[in-house]
């Protein structure tokens, strides 16, 4: 890319070396480029935050509150951008599936193409355990509730860890170990599962808040 | 420090005058500026004060009044005179919000925004009544530091929908300021509080306003503030202590259907009792002829129900934000209504520790706000202190079912941008209808509706294989705009979400057109007003006086004060503020022997029984 306002090549840097003017957002970017980090499941939290406020403090919009239209728009694409890479870092589950997507395989789509089968006899636990939670529902039972959300809590914890390992054991390969990749996914899919039920007892205990 | 103090110091850099921030709110509203290196708010009102009750009157023949005189024409018009519009920003008519403080007449109109029927002209909406009193700060801010105010940073409540906002953001523009941006209430308090102090920490900030209730969780480290969740109750706040006494009053007076202008007195006395009880615990209330003494312990317990639904609305918060109470740094009141009490004590008991209260909870919105507008035009301070605001509410759009599918999650860090996939499901389906919602239910009847588009010109497909790509991107201001695009064949139809019920841009832009034009006119009738309204008081005065001293005066005397009491009628009758100014100077020449002698006795009376020694 080059620079719209000195013509010179560009990297994955939000401003122009040469310039120093505002760039765009290089098509392409991933969130670990965007934070200024080395890709990886294991990230320094302390770096993450540190990161974040001084790239805001360079790039937020109210930095460029007089500055012409273009730098403004700029400005708002690369703090979205950067606010999202955030997001999405700092957290340990949106962390892995993010870092599962990059390497090919993304569970969030919606037409499920590249969910893969999970394991009939998981799927049945699972359902049982939302037959559970419905009945609780019912009864109003928020305890039986919380009681079932600790439980899951820890699965998904376990297949959380799971899901790292198999993560940091495909970045190590380089991207080739197949079937570390596959073990992401499959532990993953579980743990997709497992925060969906931990998101329905919280909107439960929210309705019970008022 | 005199008035001109800092008028000498021309700044070249400021071509546009004083930055300013504003505290638009529910029952009164502050404007603050940056001088000298510090944020103090400006006297707006009357007698230098630095409230400018939020009351709007509009006169019989045309003109308006905001502030301290409008309030006092509330209970005698109490149609023609809105109070606590901020209730109203953004609002529908069918809301049921809009009829709860019913006394106003709304037109009953095709539009999609509430407009109060008022005395001399057209209905207004609640940007506009927002408008004269932005108009009214600016004004009155000008002519305080005698140099121009065109850039401005209003607060918002957190929770205020993008509606709301869209509404108060017009509101500025209608009173010709440029609205450098939007804050939020508690941050702008927070702003206030974090750089007097340096501190490092999380704060919760709870506000109480006349209307509205607030409460975020902040963190602030190395000068980035940090909004971790907020949260809210918009149609909760002061008012609602007020209404609290005066049903019970108006209970115990039998009144079932009491009269507009007995509602406003009730809610007047109501609001003085509420105001008294701080300090006192017993206060005889009276109205229309009735007394009755509302104690302390009355009073909390008529507004126990209110004040406990603040207490969930700050776990849900702080739940939100990931923090217990126990691992707060401070906690920040804010609002009016901080100071009962029992809203004091409540608070304490909620998140384990007495709050902060060093700034005056009036003023530190205002002056967070000032410091905000300061830093987005000071050059110099650019370095020093970062706002990362959240959207309050989830945004989303309506799937199948009437069900509300979430594109944006409430509390994250703006700006922000996120896209949904959506497909067609009718064979050679060539439009989809976008219906883009507000709010944390799950059926989008529950939630707010914030506009609906249309994508059109999608190619014949079979169900299913459309890829409509909707994005929403929402801007530092917390302003959504969509775009939607089928992917195959890069149809696209974009726009900036005008809420349902805002106004259209044209309809600003008419409205802008129509006060540059008649702005002088309004000028005029403006100080017609503010002379018929002081010739008003001076001859109610003026008569209680002659009634009480039949005799004060002898018959030249009398002939010469009645002759310049009609002079003033009159001239309060016409329309030229300038007669009724000069009329009025003459009555106070021909009322000079009788305020003398009328003052003189007074002193006279004092005396009588008094030794000389006591003095």
């Amino acid at each position: 890319m080059t620079c719209w306002n000195c013509q010179s090549a560009t990297g994955a840097a939000p401003f122009c070396a040469a310039c120093g003017k505002l760039a765009a957002r290089p098509p392409g970017a991933t969130h670990f480029d965007t934070i200024g980090l080395p890709r990886g499941m294991d990230l320094d939290v302390g770096a993450l935050e540190r990161q974040y406020r001084e790239l805001s403090l360079k790039l937020h919009p109210d930095r460029f509150a007089h500055a012409d239209p273009r730098e403004r728009r700029l400005s708002l694409e690369q703090t979205t951008g950067l606010n999202e890479a955030y997001k999405v870092l700092k957290e340990p589950v949106r962390r892995a599936f993010y870092l599962l997507k990059l390497e090919g395989v993304d569970l969030e789509r919606e037409d499920g193409s590249s969910r893969g089968s999970m394991p009939l006899a998981f799927l049945e636990e699972v359902m049982a355990l939302r037959e559970r939670l419905e009945e609780a529902r019912e009864a109003k039972d928020l305890d039986a509730a919380q009681a079932m959300a600790g439980e899951v809590l820890t699965r998904q914890q376990e297949a959380l860890g799971q899901a790292q390992d198999a993560l940091r054991a495909r970045l190590a390969s380089g991207g080739t170990d197949a079937d570390a990749l596959q073990r992401a996914g499959l532990a993953l899919g579980r743990v997709r599962y497992f925060t969906r039920f931990l998101e329905e007892v919280a909107a439960m205990e929210e309705e019970a808040l008022g | 420090m005199s008035k001109n103090g800092f008028l000498q110091i021309h700044d070249p850099l400021r071509p546009k005058g004083h930055a300013v921030g504003i505290d638009l709110g529910t029952t009164n509203s502050l404007v603050a500026a940056v001088i000298q290196g510090r944020p103090r708010c400006v006297p707006v009102d009357e007698g230098e004060a630095l409230l400018l009750p939020s009351v709007v009157h509009y006169a019989t023949a045309g003109g308006v009044v905001v502030g301290a005189r409008a309030k006092g024409l509330a209970a005698s018009h109490p149609t023609d005179t809105i109070v606590s519009v901020k209730r109203f920003m953004g609002r529908s008519p069918e809301d049921p919000e809009t009829r709860k403080l019913g006394h106003y007449r709304f037109a009953s109109d095709k539009g999609k925004v509430v407009r109060f029927e008022v005395s001399g002209g057209q209905p207004v909406t609640p940007i506009e009544v927002s408008g004269e009193i932005l108009r009214a700060l600016k004004r009155r801010a000008e002519s305080h530091f005698a140099g121009k105010v065109e850039q401005a940073v209003i607060t918002v409540p957190a929770y205020f929908d993008d509606a709301q906002r869209q509404a108060t953001k017009d509101a500025g523009r209608l009173a010709g300021l440029e609205v450098l941006r939007l804050i939020n209430e508690p941050t702008a308090a927070a702003l206030a509080y974090g750089l007097d102090k340096g501190s490092q920490g999380t704060f919760a900030v709870y506000d109480l306003g006349g209307g509205t209730f607030d409460i975020s969780i902040l963190q602030l480290v190395e000068g980035v503030f940090q909004v971790k969740s907020t949260g809210g109750d918009s149609a909760l706040g002061g008012d609602d202590f007020d209404r609290a006494i005066a049903e019970r009053v108006l209970q115990v007076m039998g009144q079932a259907s009491p009269t507009p202008s007995l509602v406003a007195e009730t809610m007047a006395a109501a609001r003085k009792t509420k105001e008294l009880l701080t300090h006192e615990s017993v206060v005889e209330l009276a109205v229309g002829g009735h007394t009755q003494s509302v104690s302390r312990a009355d009073f909390e317990l008529w507004i126990r129900p209110l004040v406990q639904r603040t207490g969930l609305v700050c776990r849900r918060a702080l739940r939100d934000a990931g923090v217990e109470p126990g691992q707060l740094d401070g906690v920040i009141l804010v609002g009016g209504s901080t100071r009962v009490p029992a809203v004091r004590a409540y608070v304490a008991e909620l998140f384990g520790r007495e709050p902060l209260g060093d700034i005056d909870p009036d003023q530190v919105v205002a002056l967070g706000a000032a410091v905000q507008a300061d830093l987005l035009t000071n050059a110099d301070r650019q370095d020093e202190v970062l706002l990362l605001d959240v959207i309050p509410l989830s945004l989303g759009l309506e799937t199948m079912g009437g069900v509300a599918e979430k594109v944006i999650p409430r509390n994250s860090t703006i700006p922000i941008a996120a896209a949904q996939v959506f497909t067609t499901f009718q064979e050679g389906q060539n439009a989809m209808d976008l219906h883009v919602v507000q709010g944390e239910r799950e059926l989008v009847e529950d939630c707010r509706s914030l506009a609906r588009f249309r994508l059109s010109g999608i190619p014949p497909m079979p169900p299913g294989m459309a890829r409509v790509e909707v994005k929403f991107q929402v801007d530092a201001d917390g302003i959504l705009s969509v775009t939607a695009k089928e992917q195959s064949t890069g149809v696209s139809q974009h726009i900036t979400v005008r809420p349902s019920h805002g106004l259209t841009d044209e309809e600003i832009e008419q409205m802008l057109l129509d006060s540059i034009e008649h702005a002088e006119d309004d000028i005029q009738k403006r100080q017609l007003r503010e002379q018929q309204v002081d010739a008003e008081r001076v001859l109610v005065d003026l008569r209680k006086q002659l009634a009480t001293f039949p005799d004060i005066l002898d018959a030249v005397e009398r002939a010469r004060l009645d002759a310049a009491v009609e002079r003033v009628t009159q001239a309060a009758n016409g329309t030229d503020g300038n007669a009724v100014k000069e009329a009025l100077g003459v009555l106070e020449q021909a009322s000079q022997p009788l305020v003398e002698r009328v003052m003189n006795q007074a002193i006279a009376g004092a005396l009588k029984g008094h030794s000389v020694e006591e003095y």
